[in-house]
């Protein structure tokens, strides 16, 4: 098992190129994930925010080849340090699946089954990817996961079932059945939606430690850019299927350049300001069988040109290391001009 | 038509004291007995001035939706009252209850399950209508294109049914609705929540809108304080069943006296990352309802208990329920930072060529 050293090389943890996931229905082929290119780096958190039907949970579902019929991943490559992902037998990917990529969910209260106690659960990772451990050790490693994701008195609730915790317990088993092969890299699918806001606090306080602890990267997915601000080190910013900017977390809240990115910060009620208004986007994502030619966020955009009607957007950057895929960034120079 | 005095500001319009629902936990199947009692409102009172906004906030099972209920005399209480225009509407029935009823509205915070999808958007808002007699076929119909008008929808949407709407869209269906009968009071209860970001401003925009156009009072309930420092006048926040906190929304966003405001607070995530790592996570669980902890019922988890916290309850004085109010430390919570000059340029750029909106 043993890797690459972090960041040894420069080779990121994982690459996706131009990756297209598309689902069959009975209109018409719909594209949720069109030409989506991310990088996560070793050790490192990389953001990835939108709205409800922006593809995002798509395309963690296609890095994780979970994708069911009538879904197929349609182009693109997924590299885990360099090995394509989509070339692997379904046996290897099982075996990708849990001991190098974790995944946790939004619902914590579904996402655990309630007729097997948390124990039998947290060791199911270990008895797939490593058949020939004992009971004992099973148990022992059990009680350390737990231990590990800051449970109260872990071997109780090693032998509990799902109802007799709280909502916040519950994800925290998640994060541990997740973590206990020690993947490299951790999936968290908008992980603090459902939990209160001390408690959620609670949940990403633990997993920065955990990523101190073991050096695994994150791939953070959510709507909400106060915990993007205060988790990612990178981000992507998904509208319709496409990112349509990518950059640094810092960069993306003290220079957003893409009109989405502006109308989003500009959506969420501060504690640091008074606003009399907040700005909001104007109208509806689109349906993914109905997207508008050009650059899919033109009919919400009050920026919009015919030019942005006409063509698709390609990411560019717009100064280093920060891409928008938009004609008129940055606003103040094409709005002005 | 339109009730009593509708003027602005000024008068109380809700009065609710010492207010509490009990359920009791029974056990058994034939002779089920009574083995405890859930406080899931325990002993809360308030005042709602016409016009305002009054926030109850807190976590889940603070209790915060069962006072909205309430309220609204959807449940009954276990003791206390609730006033309307000085009417204690615990003891109202048949018409006069009813008449109350076209007064108190409630917007809910689930949009794809507040409307029924077998009813056309028409039908939807025109029920309230019907059911309190007001105006013929001919005006509700009229009333109907309204008020989709006033919430930003269009007339013809009210052929369609809920189904055809996005999440945003039904919420505005929903606010339709309430404001059929020309309410005074409109309890929100969580109406955001459910809803994406760029939606969720569009509908606080909305409520905002409304109310300085009709005078509408709400008791407002969430659990998001950002967005309730965006809306509301005064904010109360609830800790199992009790209210631990009540003041002016400056007041408790500068000066939070008791110990769960301010871990309430501590715990957003700033939008700004340069900030980063100064959210302060509270330890430990909600305790149960069913058996809340004796004394003040945050001493569990409360980093300034002593030994009194744990034997008296504290009464809500001068709009605080805390044996140290006015002793802890500071708060030392910042809310400063705001946006960079340039984001702060490029969404006023949004906004002027937004129209303003």
């Amino acid at each position: 098992m043993s890797q690459a050293a972090p960041g040894g090389g420069g080779q990121p943890l994982l690459q996706v190129q131009d990756l297209r996931t598309v689902f069959r229905t009975s209109g018409g082929d719909v594209t949720a994930v069109d030409g989506v290119s991310i990088e996560v780096e070793h050790g490192k958190t990389l953001g990835i925010v939108g709205e409800s039907g922006c593809g995002k949970s798509v395309l963690s579902l296609s890095i994780m080849r979970l994708i069911a019929h009538p879904g197929r991943i349609a182009s693109g490559r997924v590299l885990l340090e360099g090995r394509d992902l989509a070339g692997l037998s379904n046996n290897e990917m099982r075996k990708v699946r849990g001991r190098d990529i974790g995944m946790i969910f939004q619902e914590p209260m579904t996402s655990l089954n309630p007729v097997h106690t948390v124990g039998f659960q947290i060791t199911e990772g270990i008895r797939v990817h490593e058949p020939k451990a004992s009971k004992a050790e099973l148990r022992e490693r059990g009680i350390a996961a737990l231990e590990r994701v800051r449970i109260p008195s872990p071997e109780r609730r090693f032998d509990e079932y799902p109802h007799q915790l709280s909502g916040g317990m519950r994800q925290r088993v998640m994060i541990a059945m997740a973590l206990a092969c020690s993947p490299r890299l951790l999936i968290a699918d908008e992980p603090t939606t459902a939990l209160d806001v001390t408690v959620q606090a609670q949940i990403l306080d633990l997993l920065r430690d955990l990523q101190a602890e073991t050096g695994m990267s994150i791939i953070l997915i959510t709507h909400d850019l106060g915990v993007i601000a205060e988790m990612a080190d990178d981000v992507a910013v998904m509208y319709a299927g496409r990112v349509v900017e990518r950059t640094t977390a810092r960069a993306l809240f003290e220079d957003p350049q893409h009109p989405y990115a502006l109308g989003l910060l500009g959506s969420i009620p501060r504690l640091d300001e008074d606003r009399e208004r907040l700005l909001a986007i104007q109208g509806t994502v689109p349906p993914p069988f109905a997207l508008p030619p050009g650059c899919r966020f033109n009919p919400r955009c009050p920026f919009a040109i015919d030019a942005c009607r006409a063509e698709v957007p390609l990411l560019r950057e717009i100064t280093a290391g920060h891409e928008a895929a938009c004609l008129r960034a940055p606003v103040e120079e094409s709005v002005a001009a | 038509m339109s009730g009593v005095n509708r003027s602005g500001d000024g008068g109380t319009l809700l009065e609710v004291e010492n207010l509490a629902k009990h359920y009791p936990v029974r056990k058994g199947l034939i002779r089920a007995k009574q083995v405890g009692v859930v406080r899931a409102v325990d002993g809360v009172s308030f005042t709602l001035k016409r016009g305002e906004t009054l926030a109850l906030v807190g976590e889940s099972g603070c209790g915060k939706s069962t006072t909205a209920r309430l309220v609204l005399r959807l449940i009954e209480p276990s003791t206390g009252s609730v006033s309307f225009e000085g009417t204690d509407i615990t003891k109202l029935g048949g018409a006069t209850l009813k008449a109350f009823r076209r007064r108190a509205q409630i917007v809910f915070q689930d949009p794809y399950a507040s409307l029924n999808p077998r009813l056309t958007v028409g039908q939807t808002i025109m029920e309230p209508m019907e059911v309190h007699n007001i105006g013929d076929a001919a005006s509700r119909r009229a009333r109907v294109e309204e008020l989709l008008k006033l919430v930003g929808l269009a007339p013809y949407h009210a052929q369609r049914y809920a189904h055809e709407f996005s999440g945003g869209q039904r919420q505005r269906i929903g606010i339709a609705r309430a404001l059929a009968v020309e309410p005074d009071l409109v309890v929100c209860d969580e109406p955001v929540s459910a809803l994406d970001v760029s939606i969720q401003a569009q509908v606080v925009n909305l409520l905002r809108d409304l109310q300085q156009r009709l005078g509408l009072s709400y008791l407002f309930i969430a659990h998001d304080l950002a967005v309730v420092k965006h809306v509301a006048d005064r904010i109360a926040v609830m800790y199992l069943g009790r209210i631990v906190e009540v003041a002016e929304k400056r007041e408790l966003f500068d000066n939070p006296r008791h110990p769960y405001t301010r871990a309430l607070l501590a715990a957003i995530p700033h939008p700004d990352p340069a900030r980063r790592g100064r959210v302060q996570p509270l330890g430990g669980d909600l305790p149960s309802p069913l058996n809340p902890p004796s004394g003040c019922r945050f001493h569990t988890r409360c980093p300034f208990t002593q030994q009194i916290c744990k034997e008296k309850d504290p009464p809500l004085t001068d709009g605080v329920a805390c044996h140290f109010a006015g002793q802890l430390p500071p708060a030392g919570l910042d809310f400063s930072g705001g946006l960079t000059e340039k984001a702060a340029q490029r969404m006023a750029l949004y906004a002027a060529a937004a129209g303003g909106v």
